[in-house]
């Protein structure tokens, strides 16, 4: 066996108490082509600006071919020849698609003071070594034709192409690419898999982080599975995606929630909450391609699906928060298009947002009672000043009912939100939004962090309100859980539904497993195909 | 494509010169000497994104150091330009290595700070600089034995190092070094992220824009003979900035534009004496939300707007 190019061997990040990354390591031969997937917040990215020397490790070392790198600086490291590229591509707007590989070429280009003064850097850029390089790996990444396009113009694929050629252009030996893949639709995806295996062919080693497990399994050799800050699996395509600790990891553990006995509720005629063909883009990228989907009164209904899917899009879309172009987005039969934020939740649209999103220097019972505004709000501004005799009433209601479903709320209504535990801080954040007197509540990753049996508790939380009367749409990474209380749920893939049925149906179904992780078989023929590989 | 720029540039100071109107001379002579500390802020302000508000410290450190090594060592004028010069160079590269730990409204703040601290020194420095009553009897430059005394022998020198550093920084923008200045003024991670030692990069043009800053200022003090702390407070620092938002912060010749407009507009605020700060307010505020790009692409993007609504008012 050769020596490896890249080692990590224990390395351990701390963010306060929060152990982002424990005891990883792995070691990467020279010239392989290597895949790290994991569910959210397993680590990746922090393990990623370990390598590029953006977070210095509290344990462990680095080494990249032979030398010890560890806690140096990034653009030190760059010289070595270990490069990354980021998630959001991020071009220069305001240069040219040629410039900004050139800016990868200018490090071992560089040109002393006095000569750039006098003049002599604008021969190098104009018609010298490091324009001719640029147009070599702009040739490369397939972008020649548009080198003196400003970047700004470039559609979201063509952007990660450029990052990839600004990376070559800062001579890489070894690229490290951030979720080249995501947001791309197919033929973007099959370009970008095209060029990623000709630059293995060419002598890159290459490690790369995606969430697309049909273009994982396509081009990569090895894929390491990152949980929790620590790797789980480490191996052949094949075998990680059969592992049943990568499925516990994506998937959940099975049993958190008992089985309900109750049969499946009928659905009302009329959904409550009605969406035809909803799209969400950020910037030329698309979150959500043509979303149709209906939540009736008073049933749970899940969002599944993989990182990147478009499940917190379309929460947030639905919310108001984020813009959106849609056929129909009815709520309670008035039209939601356009709707401000504030506004849908006077309306009785509540979001408890991915990471809680709560005050944390303030107190329990002010997280509580901002929960109010935008009804008070909704009555009139004088209603935000000082509050009526019915407003005094409706918030002590309110509280009470929060109160009884969460009675440690009222233990530590006076303290500091951020003070709180994990769990806690979630029932307030659920709390908060039960204030608002919500006729639909959409809970964004309830168990994000949480311990199984603090997501027992909530989910059966969760249940009870549906009981009460409540609709809940739900989105949850824990997919055994969320389908196990779920009415119906839906399952997304790259910004569509790739299925939809009944909870209990839905948790029976393959198409899940392969939303999250691909199936080998049939991805090879319909790669051969051309066909998209998660599909209805 | 910028070629005919200097010759002009040129033409237009000649023909000035031949009006032989004292004024007109003496308003070019200020000019040329406002255009290096703000072609020096374009350069880290505009083309780096690293915001200053103390470059009328670096200016004013430059006309003292100049007034005081003269004094001090009884070395020629020109000689005590150069040396005053490098000496707020390396201030400026050692200020740079400081703050640039700092981002955004804290890199502001810690600027600003500088400039109030320099500013401070000149007043309550009483023996040094003589305090609120100033430096008296500076010399003029002398050059191969003739002294440059009075405007019209001081032009040609002034523009001349003016000229100078317009085609240096035009230059370095050209260079390798400039395009990762642009680099880093859009998205600092992403240019380190391809071994561009930002850090590094950004100490160096501060250095130069520290340069260009003390040799307007020391020219200036050869110029007037007199120094007092006055002219180079932190309202010296806030018209650099207006005459570089003006100019449209990137653009080294639209910058020199930027300084001649509100040297000019300084002319018309006159009578309203130490009120005119509120007229630079305004402006810069005006300026900064309608021309982000300058106040000559404002005006030729609005001259295009109407030019088009009148062809499309004239088609049938």
């Amino acid at each position: 066996m050769t020596e490896p190019l890249l080692t990590v061997d224990g390395a351990s990040v701390r963010f306060g108490a929060f152990k982002a990354l424990t005891d990883v390591g792995f070691s990467i031969q020279p010239n392989e082509l290597v895949a790290l997937i994991g569910p959210n917040g397993a680590g990746k990215t922090t393990l990623l600006n370990v390598l590029s020397g953006e977070i210095t490790p509290q344990g462990g070392t680095v080494h990249f071919s032979g030398r010890n790198i560890t806690g140096n600086a990034p653009h030190r490291i760059v010289a070595d020849g270990l490069v990354r590229t980021f998630q959001a591509a991020e071009p220069f707007q305001r240069l040219t698609v040629r410039e900004n590989v050139m800016i990868g070429g200018v490090s071992h280009h560089q040109l002393g003071l006095l000569p750039s003064l006098l003049g002599r850097g604008r021969a190098l850029l104009d018609h010298g070594v490091l324009r001719a390089e640029a147009d070599q790996h702009l040739a490369t990444v397939r972008l020649a034709e548009l080198a003196g396009q400003p970047a700004s113009v470039l559609t979201a694929g063509q952007r990660r192409l450029l990052s990839i050629a600004r990376a070559l252009a800062s001579g890489a030996q070894m690229l490290v690419l951030d979720e080249p893949g995501a947001g791309l639709n197919d033929i973007e995806k099959r370009v970008l898999g095209d060029i990623i295996l000709a630059l293995s062919a060419s002598g890159k080693t290459i490690l790369f982080i995606d969430h697309d497990m049909p273009l994982v399994s396509r081009i990569a050799r090895r894929i390491l599975v990152l949980d929790q800050g620590r790797i789980i699996a480490d191996g052949e395509p094949a075998a990680v995606r059969s592992n049943p600790r990568v499925l516990e990891a994506y998937l959940g553990q099975r049993g958190v929630v008992p089985a309900r006995t109750a049969p499946s509720r009928a659905v009302a005629a009329k959904p409550l909450l009605d969406v035809s063909n909803l799209s969400v883009s950020y910037g030329g990228l698309a979150a959500l391609d043509g979303v149709s989907l209906g939540v009736g009164q008073g049933e749970i209904v899940a969002l599944v699906g993989a990182n990147g899917a478009g499940k917190s899009s379309l929460l947030r879309a639905i919310a108001g928060v984020e813009a959106s172009r849609a056929d129909r987005m009815t709520f309670d039969d008035v039209d939601l298009r356009g709707e401000s934020a504030d506004r849908a939740v006077a309306r009785g649209i509540n979001l408890v947002p991915e990471g809680r999103a709560l005050f944390s220097s303030l107190t329990v019972l002010q997280n509580l009672a901002a929960g109010r505004y935008a009804r008070r709000r909704a009555e009139g501004f004088r209603h935000v000043m000082w509050r009526s005799a019915t407003e005094r009433r409706i918030f002590a209601e309110r509280l009470e009912a929060v109160y009884q479903l969460f009675p440690v709320l009222k233990e530590r209504a006076g303290q500091l939100a951020g003070t709180l535990s994990g769990g806690q801080q979630q029932m307030l954040a659920i709390g908060r939004a039960l204030m608002g007197e919500p006729r639909l509540l959409m809970l964004d990753e309830p168990s994000l962090g949480l311990a199984p049996q603090v997501l027992a508790e909530i989910l059966r939380c969760v249940e009870r309100l549906r009981d009460d009367g409540l609709t809940i749409l739900l989105v949850e990474q824990n997919v055994s859980a969320a389908l196990g209380i779920a009415d119906r749920g839906y399952v997304l893939a790259n910004g569509r539904v790739a299925a939809q049925g009944s909870g209990r149906s839905l948790l029976e179904d393959t198409r899940i497993t392969e939303a999250y992780l691909g199936s080998g078989d049939r991805e090879l023929e319909r790669a051969a195909q051309g066909v998209r590989a998660v599909a209805v | 494509m910028t070629s005919w720029r200097i010759p002009a540039l040129i033409a237009l100071l000649v023909l000035c010169a031949a009006s032989r109107s004292g004024y007109l001379v003496s308003l070019l002579v200020v000019i040329g000497l406002q255009a290096l500390p703000a072609i020096g802020l374009a350069l880290i302000a505009g083309y780096t994104g690293q915001i200053s508000l103390g470059h009328a410290a670096f200016y004013g450190l430059g006309a003292y150091g100049a007034a005081l090594i003269g004094k001090w060592f009884g070395v020629p004028a020109w000689l005590d330009v150069i040396l005053a010069t490098s000496l707020v160079a390396v201030i400026a590269w050692a200020i740079g290595w400081l703050v640039f730990r700092l981002k955004g409204h804290y890199l502001a703040m810690a600027t600003l700070a500088f400039g109030i601290i320099v500013q401070v020194g000149f007043v309550e420095l009483h023996d040094v600089t003589g305090g609120p009553n100033g430096l008296t009897g500076i010399p003029p430059l002398a050059l191969f034995g003739y002294t440059l005394n009075g405007d019209f022998v001081f032009l040609p020198a002034v523009w001349v190092v003016t000229i100078i550093a317009i085609v240096c920084a035009e230059n370095l923008i050209a260079s390798p070094t400039g395009l990762a200045m642009r680099a880093i003024s859009e998205n600092e991670r992403v240019a380190g992220s391809v071994g561009n030692n930002v850090q590094s990069i950004k100490r160096l043009i501060m250095m130069v824009s520290g340069l260009c800053c003390a040799l307007g200022g020391s020219l200036y003090a050869h110029y007037v003979g007199y120094l007092s702390p006055g002219p180079f407070d932190v309202g010296f620092s806030v018209k650099l900035l207006l005459m570089v938002a003006i100019g449209g912060f990137a653009d080294v010749w639209g910058v020199l534009f930027g300084v001649i407009f509100i040297t000019l507009l300084g002319e018309l605020l006159k009578p309203l004496g130490a009120y005119d700060v509120v007229a630079y307010g305004v402006l810069l505020v005006v300026s900064v939300i309608y021309c982000p790009n300058g106040l000559l692409h404002g005006l030729s993007a609005l001259l295009g707007r109407g030019l088009r609504i009148v062809n499309v008012g004239r088609a049938p």
